[in-house]
């Protein structure tokens, strides 16, 4: 019998973590408020990069089981931090949020490396990713007008997760490789 | 005789309604009336919370029976970047549009001074005409205004202002330097 065709989970998370960096960053830059960055965090972001996320297990790539259900944590936990400050629980500061961006980082870095042996694509989306939240460290602590400069720098890290889905799923539908996403930047 | 008597208790009459009015005028003016070091301190809680509570906190700022406006005074928040009023007690109409095209009775460009004033570390005061909540016209104003550091912002401008007419900007700055840092003023 034919095996049934399995979708690729990664076409959910790109989309989730590139849509809700997006939006984040059209906050950043000063073009809307917070609220749709926090809705689309939870479920968005959130709740279906997870899922995405949970479902590459059975694909057997664990950076992408990392990364998803990581990064879908991420926006969860943003989400809810921002809603905590709203209702006096747990309230963040912004030296708190500083410090939940730092430890992010770190774990940003790792996945670089990773990133830098799948393919040039995904080397340049965490390239991008891990500048981004640098820029977001900084600004958390002592350079504010770095925001505006994250903000900006983080839409292009979107674009570039999009650009990966956008790879997967027009290969799909076409039949053929239409985006190439490049050598890794570390070989053998 | 009695013509004086009466003359006499009616210029008593005269004079205790005289001293209970300019009395009761004075305690009504001390109560009404909003001081420098009152408008410094809700400036700096207000950044403070904004500081702690992020965009959460700008809601309360636009409450007009909130716990920034007191007396004949409010607290104010602005973005210099972005040339919008991000929360104004007394004028909602205000809120979310441009601000540095503000001008005075005088033309004085209001918030380009009060973006350069909170430009400084200590923030800084600036004098020019506004109305005073309630009254007809506009009268004599100075304003304190900080810049209050906020998660995923560059950050908003803050203020608040006292109606006075003799105090001057000089003065006020160099109170609000003494109340930032009390032990360089130890002598």
């Amino acid at each position: 019998m034919e095996q049934q065709k399995q979708g690729n989970p990664a076409v959910v998370g790109l989309g989730g973590f590139g849509l809700t960096t997006m939006v984040l960053q059209f906050h950043n830059v000063g073009w809307m408020g917070i609220g749709p960055v926090i809705w689309l965090g939870l479920i968005f972001g959130g709740l279906a990069q997870m899922i995405a996320g949970f479902q590459e297990k059975s694909t057997g790539n664990n950076f992408g089981y990392c990364a998803f259900t990581a990064y879908g944590a991420f926006w969860i936990s943003l989400a809810l931090l921002l809603i905590g400050n709203q209702f006096n629980i747990y309230v963040s500061s912004k030296t708190d949020i500083g410090w939940f961006l730092v430890a992010w980082t770190l774990f940003t870095a790792i996945l670089w490396i990773g990133a830098l042996r799948i393919h040039g694509a995904m080397a340049t989306t965490f390239t991008l990713l891990l500048i981004g939240f640098i820029l977001l460290d900084l600004a958390h602590f002592g350079y504010p007008q770095l925001t505006v400069v994250a903000g900006y720098e983080l839409m292009a890290t979107a674009l570039a997760a999009w650009y990966m889905m956008a790879h997967v799923i027009f290969a799909d539908v076409y039949g053929r490789s239409i985006l190439p996403v490049g050598n890794p930047w570390i070989k053998a | 005789m009695y013509s004086i008597r009466k003359q006499t208790r009616q210029a008593l009459l005269a004079l205790t309604v005289t001293i209970t009015t300019v009395l009761c005028t004075a305690a009504a003016a001390d109560e009404g009336a909003a001081t420098p070091d009152e408008v410094v301190t809700k400036v700096w809680s207000a950044a403070k919370v904004l500081q702690t509570k992020g965009a959460s906190a700008i809601p309360s700022l636009n409450n007009a029976d909130g716990p920034w406006v007191w007396k004949d005074s409010y607290v104010f928040a602005f973005d210099c970047r972005l040339d919008r009023m991000v929360a104004h007690p007394m004028r909602p109409d205000l809120v979310g549009r441009p601000i540095m095209q503000v001008t005075d009775n005088n033309g004085k460009f209001i918030f380009k001074e009060l973006c350069d004033a909170a430009k400084h570390k200590n923030g800084g005061w600036v004098e020019y005409q506004w109305t005073r909540p309630g009254a007809g016209q506009t009268s004599r104003k100075l304003s304190y205004a900080v810049t209050a550091d906020l998660a995923f912002s560059t950050g908003i401008q803050v203020a608040a202002g006292v109606y006075d007419e003799t105090l001057s900007v000089e003065q006020l700055n160099k109170m609000t330097e003494q109340l930032a840092d009390p032990g360089s003023f130890d002598h």
